[in-house]
């Protein structure tokens, strides 16, 4: 990637991130996603599940209500996803039936990620039309912010594991 | 009485009575939907050894086999029987030994009085020796032909490769298809590749009686979308059911064509995704959870409801979202079950597992779109995308019970 394109990139992942410490100090899993149209942010999302009580109100879709309440659909066609956790594999799909330009994200996602961790929704045979992914933006910086939430307590969920005994373990950027 | 009314209440004890729902319940039955590892296991083959002995060496054959290939331990072939009689045989392979017959120089009871002639054959046993990727073939003939009986009757012994299948069978009635067509197969109530047969069938039993009915309401929730031009004609019912009590949490048709910035109705394709039937049932158990937790003052509208459309928005929907019949511990969709008209797309599907729901039921598959079903054929979009995201326990999350509807 070229330097200016790799700044270019950065610069909107750094506010992805942005949202990902938002949720993170509302006791939400910690990412953050914005989308870009024309080298403008047009809409900021965070994960709001525990607040929702909605397990599918995942920072992309939280950003993309935003969105189409002050814009057609259509233009997510022209639109780019700068999320800090790569998609799951819900999102990916909702991504590509709505027609998104390409995405842009942070760590993957082993657990249930939709662009490569897990499945290939972004690229599997589909009447959708596949979209481009790259991952590994400021990769070190969405896993700590993980690690950082997963030694919390998640009160929301049933029987709460005891996390007391966890340890926190940060990666070091550029690792 | 109309829909409306008897969801006043929304709990239903005992029989279900459809007739008071306003709804004729479809008559059918459940067919469980295959996964992805099911398939797997029943199209894995693998090539092995078989060789015919006299019944009376078959276990001193198998040590000698045991130590002419020691990792044959570390490879799983429980399912297939070591040692089989001859009527047990596929045809093709009762054939095949049968041109090859070999004539022992013993007597059936090696401690009995020699017996005369041939009038008498010995009685022989058919080993399945191992898999062919183990040992090569000139490799077990020498080994086996060192040892009784083969040594003994200076016979050299007729190996055969022959396909078996690689993986343990899911249900007795795969078992025995493919024991006529392969080998001899053990099948051990068991299902290591889906969920367990007993387990499909007490779940399957405590929810086809009902089935029929909230299929049908799902259906009258998709029609009244899509008759106000909202949507196509889909639905979904979200139910809770304890023992005999059936709560029917919420009701949504698809809505994705009601349009996101102004009044004016979307028209064109996709219009607007999140608004699919399962998105708006699944906010909507979201809402009714929240509204439980809260006194009605604290409760602020907010913009999400109109553009993820998981507030009711025909009759049928009011009537079942107005009713407080969650109970008020629990967690996202936890123990509840979804009946859709359809099969729901791979970003509903995966919307299901991520609330946790319990069991799904869909009518009519989509091979197009959904990520329910699974199948033989490599994924397309005319033979299906081949998911199977209810059940991939290695990869995903959750997994829970699914089923697709089949009319009678």
């Amino acid at each position: 990637m070229e330097e200016e394109e790799r700044k270019y990139h950065e610069n909107f992942m750094r506010e992805a991130i942005k949202m990902a410490e938002l949720a993170l100090s509302s006791d939400e899993t910690p990412v953050g996603c914005v989308f870009v149209k024309d080298g403008a942010i047009i809409g900021r999302g965070m994960n709001e599940t525990n607040k929702t009580l909605n397990g599918t109100r995942h920072a992309e879709f939280v950003a993309l209500i935003q969105i189409l309440s002050k814009h057609p659909i259509s233009i997510l066609q022209s639109t780019d996803l700068y999320v800090t956790v790569e998609p799951c594999v819900m999102c990916a799909s909702a991504l590509r039936q709505y027609g998104i330009r390409a995405v842009y994200f942070g760590c993957w996602n082993d657990r249930f990620g939709g662009t490569g961790g897990v499945l290939n929704i972004h690229e599997d045979p589909s009447v959708d039309k596949p979209y481009p992914v790259h991952g590994g933006i400021f990769r070190e910086e969405a896993i700590n912010l993980l690690r950082r939430f997963y030694v919390q307590e998640n009160t929301k969920a049933p029987e709460p594991h005891n996390k007391k005994t966890r340890e926190l373990k940060l990666l070091e950027s550029g690792v | 009485m109309t829909t409306s009314q008897i969801a006043q209440h929304g709990i239903f004890h005992g029989r279900v009575d459809a007739q008071k729902l306003g709804i004729t319940p479809k008559q059918g039955r459940l067919v469980a939907l295959r996964t992805r590892d099911e398939l797997r296991a029943a199209t894995e083959l693998l090539d092995a050894y078989v060789v015919a002995v006299p019944a009376v060496f078959a276990s001193a054959v198998l040590d000698v086999i045991r130590i002419a290939i020691p990792n044959i331990r570390d490879v799983n072939i429980q399912h297939l029987r070591r040692v089989v009689n001859f009527p047990f045989l596929p045809d093709h392979i009762q054939q095949t030994f049968a041109a090859s017959a070999q004539t022992w120089p013993f007597p059936n009871d090696l401690d009995g009085a020699p017996q005369a002639g041939n009038s008498n054959p010995i009685e022989t046993r058919y080993l399945l020796v191992s898999p062919a990727s183990l040992i090569a073939l000139p490799d077990l003939v020498a080994s086996l032909v060192r040892e009784p009986p083969f040594s003994i009757a200076n016979i050299v012994p007729h190996v055969f490769t022959i396909p078996v299948p690689a993986l343990a069978p899911t249900s007795a009635e795969e078992a025995q298809e493919w024991s006529e067509k392969y080998w001899s197969i053990s099948y051990k109530n068991t299902n290591p590749y889906g969920p367990h047969p007993s387990l499909l069938e007490r779940n399957q039993a405590g929810i086809e009686p009902y089935a029929g009915t909230w299929l049908a309401l799902a259906e009258v929730a998709g029609g009244q979308t899509s008759s106000r031009g909202i949507g196509e004609n889909v639905g979904c019912v979200i139910v809770q059911k304890e023992r005999k009590e059936h709560r029917v949490i919420a009701v949504a048709g698809d809505a994705r064509w009601r349009g996101t910035g102004d009044s004016k109705p979307c028209t064109e394709e996709p219009g607007n995704v999140m608004a699919h039937a399962v998105m708006r049932a699944i906010g909507m158990v979201a809402r009714k959870r929240v509204r439980l937790e809260h006194s009605p003052d604290e409760l602020t509208p907010d913009a999400a409801g109109y553009i993820a459309c998981d507030v009711p928005l025909s009759p049928v929907e009011h009537s079942f979202f107005s009713v407080d019949n969650l109970p008020s511990t629990g967690y996202l969709c936890v123990d509840l079950d979804i009946y859709l008209t359809h099969e729901p797309c791979v970003m509903c599907s995966m919307a299901i597992l991520h609330s946790r729901f319990r069991r799904c039921v869909f009518e009519h598959a989509v091979k197009a779109t959904g990520g329910l079903t699974t199948s033989r054929e490599s994924p397309s979009v005319e033979n299906g995308l081949g998911y199977g995201i209810s059940w991939r326990p290695a990869e995903l999350n959750w997994k829970f019970l699914a089923w697709q509807w089949e009319n009678e």
